[in-house]
């Protein structure tokens, strides 16, 4: 049975390491938690019950927070530089890889001008947001040059919260589709 | 004054040697079974001489699995502490066959060099 000093130790190491892994998204550092935690509890109680002492041990073997947190950091960020890389590759590969690489293109793009749209706004307040200018023909605008003389401003100033809105979603989903595109490329190699 | 300096050097040299072979010996050592983290550790300590810090480990181990050569899977012990057990995939397999022709070959032609090296060495 382990004393509440020693689950206090250990529970406030790993505390401190999920505050410096915050950079990281939630499932990946939840998993690295799980992982360490089962260690230290190996260490800890290899030779008998877990002892305030014997979790310091382990962890003082295991390094501080700071330096692992920074050791998977740094893995984590190249490891995201990669999956581009590899779409890259893949779009040379084959036609899904093409395919793939335009959507994430397209999805990036649209996403990133929303955004873009949604900060010009109140420079330009006339010219600034998505217009209707025919029977349907759209155009998003950032608000340089003339506004469009027979067109319609569709959101107004409802283009900040809502174009903001919905970039920010299209980048956060685009990089899913990335990294999951990345899994398959992964699993079909493996 | 220059002792010091030359000892640093070489000790960073050993470092980085070490940390250079450590991707290899991580795959070598998961090329028959899977295992999980303190169980690589220790073999990695039994089976060499390289000196492991346990912190080191486990995010080297993400990073061979972002490349795709390791895969892992979770599994409860007897304990009840889930385990992540790691195994080598069939592109981390080809890497490290890759990896240790290329040790090889390092190994025999720096070998070469080294008798003439003992002769004229202080």
């Amino acid at each position: 049975m382990a004393d509440q000093t020693a689950e206090r130790k250990m529970e406030a190491y790993l505390g401190s390491l999920r505050q410096r892994l915050r950079g990281m998204d939630r499932e990946n550092a939840r998993e690295i938690e799980v992982e360490l935690r089962t260690h230290i509890k190996d260490k800890a109680s290899a030779n008998g019950a877990m002892t305030s002492s014997s979790v310091e041990a382990a962890l003082t073997a295991l390094g501080s927070p700071d330096e692992i947190a920074r050791e998977y950091l740094s893995g984590y960020v190249k490891s995201r530089r990669r999956v581009l890389d590899g779409l890259f590759r893949r779009a040379g590969l084959s036609i899904a890889g093409l395919t793939v690489l335009l959507g994430l293109i397209t999805g990036y793009f649209t996403g990133a001008a929303l955004i873009l749209c949604a900060i010009l706004k109140p420079f330009h307040p006339h010219a600034a947001g998505l217009w209707l200018l025919g029977d349907d023909e759209f155009s998003l605008r950032l608000g340089f040059g003339n506004p469009p003389g027979n067109g319609k401003d569709l959101l107004g100033w409802w283009i900040v919260p809502v174009g903001f809105a919905i970039g920010c979603v299209l980048v956060t989903l685009t990089t899913r589709f990335a990294l999951w595109c990345t899994g398959q490329y992964r699993k079909s190699l493996a | 004054m220059q002792d010091i300096h030359m000892n640093e050097t070489a000790n960073r040299w050993e470092v980085q040697l070490r940390k250079g072979c450590l991707e290899l010996v991580i795959l070598a050592v998961l090329a028959d079974e899977k295992l999980y983290g303190l169980e690589i550790l220790k073999r990695l300590e039994s089976g060499s001489e390289l000196i492991v810090s346990e912190g080191t480990i486990y995010p080297l181990l993400s990073r061979l699995k972002g490349l795709g050569l390791i895969r892992s899977e979770w599994v409860e012990s007897h304990g009840g502490h889930p385990r992540k057990y790691y195994s080598l995939t069939a592109l981390g397999r080809r890497r490290a066959r890759e990896m240790a022709e290329s040790w090889n070959k390092l190994n025999a032609s720096v070998s070469k060099l080294l008798p003439s090296l003992a002769i004229t060495g202080r």
